[in-house]
């Protein structure tokens, strides 16, 4: 990733000559940005993830697109400064400062942004024309989700400047680390080997598991993702299954929202982000529950989906949207996972993650004795 | 403010008899209604028609304290217009409202309505009847489009004013044969339905003929919105291209709406009833006018549209030939009832068109550039058609106004007519209303809510013009939505639309080309300076860009240009053909006359 940043200028430098040449000869400039949306998108069980296919969106330069081609360019500008300086910014950071450069400025005046989704799609089509992250020009989001908890990681961080910090994770007491969306500078060393990884969608229910001692009677990694992942959380997984070799397990709701938005984001990637899923996704992840068929097992409270809640029927009708287009839920190696997501459209039933609780109410440790029973018996998907 | 007297009257002797049959008919009706309003006496009596109405002037247009205003006016500026049309003189009308002090009623002002017009005068003994009698009318039922039709209205505003400042009409007349003009006040005897004249005198006027007449009454004035005094004086002078207008209201100086056309309408004769639009009682009635005549000749003079052709026709539906020769005045009600049961199975002709009266394109296309400045319009004068066996006249004027202080989202301004009187109440319920929603607008460049008016800074205007217009009340506020009727406007609307569209495209066209250009001369140095700064090229790299740039844009622009000129043909070719249509228009009449 690092070295696409020190790309990035010089692909600028081709791509604005080139459109140059083509206005010396009066001849239209066409730009071709990868499309990124979910009938461009490919998967192989082999590679992991969502990957884009042949298909491009081609912008050629008339009386129309020139606004979008002229705010692109000074946009490319800015973001090439970001590297060039090393600043780092947010997305809405640059809406300002682009907003900063037109102030003023009666020529500049006509490229100003109008709000904050203009600039933000600008970047986007920057991104897709260059093949590249905005983090690649040093353009985070707020690294949201992926509180972190182990007695035996140990993280090691580059700073900008070269300097290296140690952070021992069973030296924080309760609070958790939290990981940046810069993986690439972090290097992850264990004390002791640990067997498993597990991601917990809701942070809340992580912390409870941490508080009352999972992790300190299990040699584990513990995150909790906050809902659907950030690119922070999928970034941090990727790294962790990268440098560690660990089992990965993801637990969370057994609803028609969690398979397809949060898990299948987690494990492969989403189709907004086709172009970068391969650093932002983690393959090797798989659903420990709940399952369908822990709700007779351990006799779990279940309820039937709101035919009234507009979220919740939106949630089903993109999920049979997704068993028909999806290639995530069409390849063989993902059956486990289809056959839910087909079980949730037929029976319109959810389970939340913390029906656990119900088991015993009396031991406040039961979920984690099931999730350890299931992890065991390797009783996921 | 001149009724013309009954004498003189242009209808034919047949109708003109109809006209009293029905007067009969509803002074009847009134007081019946008038007996029955009032359960609580013990003994029953009858009431004049006049006491009748004073207990129930909000059915005619005086159910609130602004429309009480409204109507007060709207009725002396009806009676001066149709008093000119019946004599053939262009309308001059001047119009005064303004505050005269507290009202007697809680919450309301004295006001004093003004309205003096150039019109023929009345004659002396006619005018206590004009303005203090009840159904003493030369207009009703008499089939014409004109805009009074029963001699209710002016009236009713003397006995508001009677009512709400104990005075009735201040009335100053003069035709072209007095020397001098009469003055005088005049109230309604409520009890026995007469007019009154008081501190009578005679005066000295500069004026060779003329009315002018002067309520004080209690109201509120509201100048502006649909039920504005504005509104309708503004309305007023559209479907009157051929009035000249003076009007002087509260906060506002005297303002002048000049006429755009020195032609008078011709106002159509009237025609006799078709039978199929009658009921049973009105047709017994309508018997009773003409004395000892055979049944058969009777039917072919006293209605429209009955032949001997339909008398066979009525033999054949096995009417007797003994009952067609019986004089009229020996059949019963029986042989009424099998006659009129007959008349209603056979085949007639539809009533003549001929009786409705046309503004014309033209003088609306003068007229609506009155309203204040406008960007463009079309107007549609329909053919006269029949709808629920009445002959209908409907036109249509869309503007599209250069005040651009209207909110994009508000919905346009909407000018009802019925017989070219503005209707200002109860919009909703209105068949012009429902037709302008049924249509959609969206096509022709204007944004419209589903199902709701159209929106922007445009007049719409609708004139339903009809010698017999169903309302669906006394005050004339609304006009019966009959899906015949309906349906007839909305044409009259969507051919409207489509002529306005093409103005819309052409503008659109007109700021997307402008837009263009604005972005080649924004866009392009910007664009070609950030890629010279990226890719480090050299000013005479960059300097051709710009030029190429320039030759690549200008070839959208020119493309834009085509379709602008594109546009402009097809508007200009549809004022061409307009203009040619009202030209072989006027040929015809020209024709016709001949």
């Amino acid at each position: 990733m690092a070295s696409l940043q020190q790309e990035l200028p010089r692909m600028s430098r081709e791509l604005c000559s080139r459109l140059l040449a083509d206005l010396e000869k009066a001849k239209r400039p066409i730009l071709y940005a990868t499309k990124c949306s979910l009938d461009n998108a490919n998967y192989n069980h082999k590679v992991g993830y969502l990957t884009p296919g042949s298909k491009k969106v081609a912008t050629e330069l008339n009386v129309s697109s020139v606004k979008k081609m002229s705010r692109a360019i000074f946009m490319l500008e800015i973001l090439l400064s970001r590297i060039e300086t090393g600043q780092v910014n947010t997305k809405r950071e640059l809406y300002y400062i682009a907003k900063g450069y037109t102030k003023g400025d009666a020529r500049m005046k006509a490229l100003d942004f109008g709000d904050q989704d203009e600039s933000d799609s600008t970047i986007d089509f920057i991104c897709e024309l260059m093949e590249c992250y905005r983090e690649d020009f040093n353009c985070y989001a707020n690294d949201r989700g992926g509180q972190t908890y182990s007695q035996q990681l140990i993280v090691e961080e580059t700073m900008p400047d070269g300097d290296k910090a140690v952070i021992e994770l069973a030296k924080l007491g309760t609070a958790a680390f939290q990981p940046k969306n810069r993986p690439q500078s972090l290097k992850l060393k264990l004390k002791k080997k640990v067997d498993f990884c597990l991601i917990v969608e809701s942070e809340g229910t992580a912390n409870t598991l941490v508080t009352n001692g999972f992790t300190r009677r299990h040699d584990c990694i513990l995150i909790g993702a906050q809902g659907v992942p950030s690119n922070a959380v999928r970034g941090w997984c990727k790294l962790i299954e990268d440098q560690l070799d660990v089992p990965m397990y993801f637990f969370g709701d057994l609803d028609a929202y969690t398979m397809q938005n949060i898990y299948r984001t987690l494990k492969a990637g989403s189709a907004a982000s086709l172009i970068r899923n391969s650093d932002y996704s983690a393959p090797n992840v798989r659903f420990l529950g709940v399952l369908p068929e822990d709700i007779k097992k351990y006799d779990l409270l279940d309820y039937p989906v709101k035919e009234n809640d507009a979220q919740e029927v939106r949630a089903l009708k993109k999920a049979a949207d997704a068993l028909k287009n999806d290639p995530f839920f069409h390849d063989r190696r993902n059956k486990g996972v289809t056959q839910i997501l087909k079980w949730l459209l037929e029976h319109k039933r959810r389970c939340e993650q913390q029906a656990y609780f119900t088991v015993d109410p009396r031991d406040p440790t039961m979920p984690e004795k099931i999730i350890i029973e299931k992890i065991k018996r390797g009783d996921y998907v | 403010m001149t009724p013309p007297s009954p004498s003189t009257s242009g209808s034919s002797k047949g109708s003109k008899a109809a006209a009293k049959a029905e007067e009969a008919a509803v002074k009847q009706a009134a007081q019946v209604a008038a007996a029955s309003a009032r359960p609580s006496s013990k003994k029953i009596t009858t009431s004049s028609t006049a006491e009748y109405f004073s207990k129930n002037l909000q059915q005619v247009g005086f159910s609130s304290q602004t429309k009480a205003v409204l109507t007060t006016l709207k009725e002396a500026v009806d009676n001066a217009l149709d008093a000119c049309e019946d004599h053939g003189i262009l309308p001059e009308v001047k119009v005064t409202v303004e505050k005269a002090g507290a009202g007697s009623l809680k919450n309301t002002d004295q006001i004093r309505i003004r309205v003096e017009d150039n019109g023929p005068g009345i004659e002396a003994e006619d005018a206590p009847k004009v303005f203090g009698e009840y159904l003493a009318s030369s207009k009703f039922g008499r089939g014409r489009c004109s805009r009074g039709q029963q001699g209710i209205g002016i009236s009713a505003a003397t006995t508001w004013a009677q009512l709400t400042s104990a005075t009735g009409a201040k009335v100053t007349t003069k035709t072209k044969r007095m020397r001098k003009a009469l003055s005088a006040t005049i109230e309604v005897d409520i009890k026995h339905n007469q007019g009154v004249v008081k501190s009578r005198e005679m005066i000295d006027w500069n004026k060779e003929h003329g009315t002018t007449v002067e309520f004080l009454i209690d109201g509120r004035i509201q100048l502006n919105g649909e039920a504005g005094l504005l509104s309708y004086l503004n309305g007023t002078a559209l479907v009157n291209p051929h009035l000249t207008l003076h009007y002087k209201v509260p906060e506002l100086e005297w303002h002048t709406v000049e006429r755009v056309t020195k032609e008078l309408p011709e106002v159509p004769e009237a025609t006799e009833p078709h039978p199929h639009t009658m009921k049973l009682g009105e047709f017994i009635a309508h018997s009773h006018l003409f004395g000892r005549i055979k049944v058969k000749d009777w039917l072919k003079r006293g209605f429209s549209r009955m032949n001997e052709g339909s008398l066979k026709d009525l033999h054949g539906a096995g009417i007797k030939n003994a009952l067609l020769e019986k004089s009229v005045d020996a059949a019963n009600e029986a042989d009424f009832k099998a006659l009129f049961m007959a008349i209603q199975n056979i085949q007639l002709m539809a009533p003549s068109t001929k009786s409705v009266l046309t503004i014309g394109e033209e003088a609306l296309a003068k007229s609506i550039k009155r309203l204040g400045s406008v960007d463009f319009f079309a107007v549609v004068t329909r053919k006269p058609t029949i709808c629920d066996f009445k002959p209908v006249e409907v036109e249509v004027a869309v503007a599209r106004l250069e005040d651009r202080s209207i909110e994009a989202d508000a919905p346009v301004q909407l000018l009802r007519f019925a017989n070219r009187v503005p209707l200002q109440f109860d919009k909703s319920a209105c068949a012009i209303a429902q037709a302008i929603t049924s249509v959609n607008w969206r096509a022709y460049g204007l944004g419209q809510p589903k199902e709701s008016m159209p929106q922007g800074p445009y007049i719409i205007a609708v004139s339903v013009v009809s010698p017999f217009i169903k309302f669906k009340n006394a005050s004339k506020e609304t006009i019966d939505a009959s899906d015949e009727l309906v349906e007839e406007i909305r044409r009259a609307l969507i051919q409207a639309g489509q002529k306005l569209s093409k103005h819309i495209r052409k503008e659109e066209k007109a700021n997307e080309l402008e837009e263009k250009i604005r972005h080649i001369e924004q866009f392009g140095p910007i664009l070609v300076e950030g890629l010279a700064r990226i890719s480090k090229a050299s000013d005479a790299r960059k300097l051709r860009a710009e030029e190429g740039l320039r030759k690549i844009l200008g070839r959208d622009a020119r493309a834009t240009e085509q379709e602008l000129k594109k546009a402009s043909e097809r508007l200009e070719n549809q004022i061409a053909k307009d203009a040619s249509v009202d030209a072989s228009a006027e040929e015809e009449e020209d024709h016709e006359s001949d």
